[in-house]
């Protein structure tokens, strides 16, 4: 126990050094700002106008995994899962453990072939690590949730948030408090040249989480659109009656989008600890809080909508680090409340379908 | 002279055909059993000090229970009604909390009655700029907008210089706390058990006022309305009801109820910092409580803030996984008494009474729990299994 915990914090120093500038530029988004951290606000050249703009991207899609898990759920079930951020932070747990014992089987990345064997690793742990937490998004749909559907949403909510409480001290009882963090993952994975390519050093992890969020992005495009599931499900979404008349068994839709919600909670989990960042046990309430800024802002169920807006918020609270740091958090919101005056069925509304 | 005669002379007992009432307001007449209720009720809420001293428990609890469930009361107030769920009450609690946070530290206000005004004045605002930005929206789409919001304050709290980040500000003014109004009676600067026992004295004296306006507003046209906007929106717009000003202006009363106990709390505290007073934890407790106490009825938030937050604290010394406690109960309170403990009394004792008759009949709801959640789990296999590995 006592040696894991050292590793642990060994871990997460190496990767703080490793990272260097760019760990300071995204210190604030794990948790909360130290108190008097508002400091001067850093210069804005060109190239740091760019290393802002990339964390706001690697920020975004990180965000937009989360988002789409919660956005698919809502458009289908209507129901608001508080439960989100905790899958989130399930996941990013797991990923602790499930990375840390793979990452020991396979050889250091050096050369071209053991650094591809690398990230195949490190994805497939992500994989793994999300599997894990589907189960557990699948008992909280099939056990809990499904005894509230046709309740008012007061109920909906309470239930969820009070699985929240249960989750997280389910994490506690697992894990324990102390912060976690797989440092090798992002070691590992910033030995690969890929800014330096073009004479610009930024980590390679964080372009390897855009570059997997496009992925994710585009394959649940592909899933609604193209896959017989995936129009089931839209169909659910758009008239649950219609559907069971025509022989959907909603139950099992129901239970199978929470199950997708959680494996993207799960994943994005996965990606976050994999960078600059250590577990945390109230890691799962902001980014909970931001998917719901963001699927407002995109229009609640729709997917390029949560894409969009997550993109955007990233960006925005990232560019606002650099210019007026007390802002950062109140960024997003702001962003909000603008949409919603103007156009209160947000940027691509759709209000409950999966578009 | 009987003693009924003595009593229909006074100015509040009325005579009605079963017998005297008790006559609050034009409309609110209690019955004999009724008017025990509340004079045992009234005697134990003052007798709370003592009590808590006699009987060993924390009455400093008590008094954040009532505050934290006036907060919950105006909760009710769009809960009960209008049947919106507001996700983000905490804004209004921490705003009153803030207000007087920021009126002592850098006003130098010590009268807490001037404290308490401002923070009612601070929470008002803020819920007039909310409600007029979340009136047009209903459902779930409320509640999210709400919950935003109410991050929103956290976030600009948690960032702004002015009011000290995550430490907070302290409402003592160079070390003295702010006074009550009989401070200069007493001549003394108060004991804190003496300020602690006067500021609950002032909380019930708001709080019961608060139960007095509510029931009013509840039986007035203007409640009424409210009613008719829950049941069935867009026909009360039909009718012609100004839905929208109507749901805009009981938003900006339930804000008003979260700051005056937000102000409380910061005068029982004498320290404000974000995460007691605004987190979206808090609303969601706000929440809880309504519904623990039963968000039909008006004492309830009253009594589940109190229930929830003795819980809680208590929780917080027993186990290290009072999270899992809170979130259980409330799981349980949600599945199995949807109601909350005012709404299934009822259920409650029919429940006793079958179990008196039948003690079987436990061993038959045991089965039947068993069999939900066995059902459950074999769905979440199955589902699990066809996820991972295909339908095959």
């Amino acid at each position: 126990m006592f040696s894991t915990t050292v590793l642990a914090s060994a871990f997460a120093a190496t990767a703080t050094a490793l990272a260097g500038d760019a760990s300071t530029l995204l210190a604030g988004w794990a948790g909360l700002p130290a108190p008097g951290s508002a400091g001067l606000p850093a210069q804005m050249s060109p190239r740091g106008f760019l290393v802002h703009t990339l964390n706001g991207l690697y920020f975004g899609f990180i965000l937009f995994m989360i988002a789409a898990g919660l956005t698919i759920i809502f458009g289908v079930l209507g129901i608001l899962n508080l439960t989100h951020g905790e899958l989130y932070a399930f996941g990013a747990y797991t990923t602790v453990t499930v990375m840390g014992f793979l990452v020991g089987l396979i050889p250091p990345p050096t050369d071209p072939a053991t650094q591809l064997l690398f990230v195949a690793v490190v994805v497939l742990g992500a994989i793994l690590a999300a599997a894990i937490v589907l189960p557990l998004g699948v008992i909280i749909e099939s056990v809990f949730v499904r005894q509230v559907y046709d309740r008012h949403e007061v109920y909906q909510l309470l239930l969820t948030f009070g699985l929240l409480f249960v989750l997280i001290d389910t994490i506690k009882l697992f894990w324990g408090t102390l912060p976690r963090n797989v440092g090798a993952v992002y070691r590992g994975v910033n030995a690969i040249p890929t800014t330096e390519l073009v004479g610009f050093s930024y980590p390679s992890y964080q372009v390897f989480v855009m570059f997997i969020g496009l992925i994710v992005f585009a394959v649940l495009v592909w899933f609604f659109d193209r896959t017989k599931t995936g129009r089931i499900v839209r169909a659910t979404a758009i008239n649950r009656e219609m559907s069971t008349a025509i022989g959907v068994s909603t139950n099992r839709v129901f239970t199978l989008v929470f199950g997708m919600g959680a494996f993207f909670a799960g994943f994005a989990g996965a990606m976050f600890i994999g960078g600059p960042a250590a577990t945390d046990l109230e890691m799962g309430l902001n980014p909970l809080v931001l998917s719901f800024v963001i699927i407002v802002i995109g229009g609640l169920g729709s997917l390029q909508g949560a894409f969009v807006a997550a993109i955007l918020v990233g960006v925005v609270s990232r560019w606002m680090t650099a210019v007026y740091p007390p802002a950062e958090l109140a960024a997003p919101f702001l962003i909000m409340i603008i949409v919603l005056l103007v156009k209160p069925e947000g940027l691509f509304g759709t209000w409950g379908e999966i578009e | 002279m009987s003693l009924a005669s003595v009593l229909s002379s006074l100015p509040l007992v009325v005579e009605r055909d079963e017998g005297l009432r008790l006559r609050l307001l034009s409309g609110l007449e209690l019955d004999r059993r009724q008017t025990g209720l509340l004079i045992v009720g009234i005697v134990l809420l003052f007798a709370m000090p003592d009590l808590a001293a006699i009987l060993g428990f924390s009455f400093r609890t008590v008094s954040k229970g009532l505050m934290l469930g006036m907060a919950a009361l105006g909760l009710n107030l769009l809960l009960r009604h209008t049947q919106l769920v507001s996700f983000g009450h905490a804004l209004f609690f921490g705003a009153g909390a803030y207000a007087v946070a920021v009126l002592a530290n850098y006003g130098g206000v010590t009268s807490s009655l001037v404290l308490l005004i401002g923070a009612l004045l601070f929470g008002t605002t803020i819920a007039v700029f909310v409600g007029f930005l979340v009136a047009g929206h209903r459902e779930i789409y409320f509640a999210l907008l709400t919950l935003a919001f109410g991050q929103l304050g956290f976030a600009i709290v948690l960032g702004s210089q002015f009011f000290n980040f995550d430490d907070g500000l302290s409402v003592r003014i160079e070390g003295a706390r702010p006074t009550l109004a009989v401070d200069s009676l007493l001549g003394a600067e108060l004991s804190t058990a003496a300020y602690r026992i006067l500021l609950y004295y002032l909380t019930i004296v708001i709080l019961l006022a608060l139960l007095l306006f509510t029931w009013r507003l509840a039986n007035s046209p203007f409640g009424k309305t409210l009613d008719a906007i829950g049941q069935n929106d867009l026909r009360a717009e039909f009718l012609g009801v100004p839905v929208q000003r109507y749901i805009w202006t009981v938003f900006i009363l339930s804000g008003a109820y979260g700051a005056i106990g937000g102000g409380l709390f910061a005068l029982l505290e004498l320290h404000v910092r974000p995460q007691p007073t605004l987190h979206v934890l808090v609303s969601g407790e706000i929440l809880l409580m309504t519904l623990v106490g039963g968000f039909s009825t008006l004492l309830g938030p009253i009594i589940g803030g109190v229930i929830v937050v003795y819980i809680l604290d208590l929780a917080r010394f027993q186990t290290e996984f009072h999270n899992a406690l809170a979130g259980i109960l409330l799981v349980a309170v949600v599945i199995f008494f949807p109601r909350g403990i005012m709404g299934s009394s009822d259920d409650i004792r029919a429940g006793a009474v079958q179990v008196r008759e039948d003690p079987s009949v436990l061993g038959v709801w045991v089965r039947e729990l068993g069999a939900r959640v066995r059902g459950g789990l074999r769905n979440a296999v199955v589902a699990t299994k066809h996820l991972l590995f295909g339908a095959r």
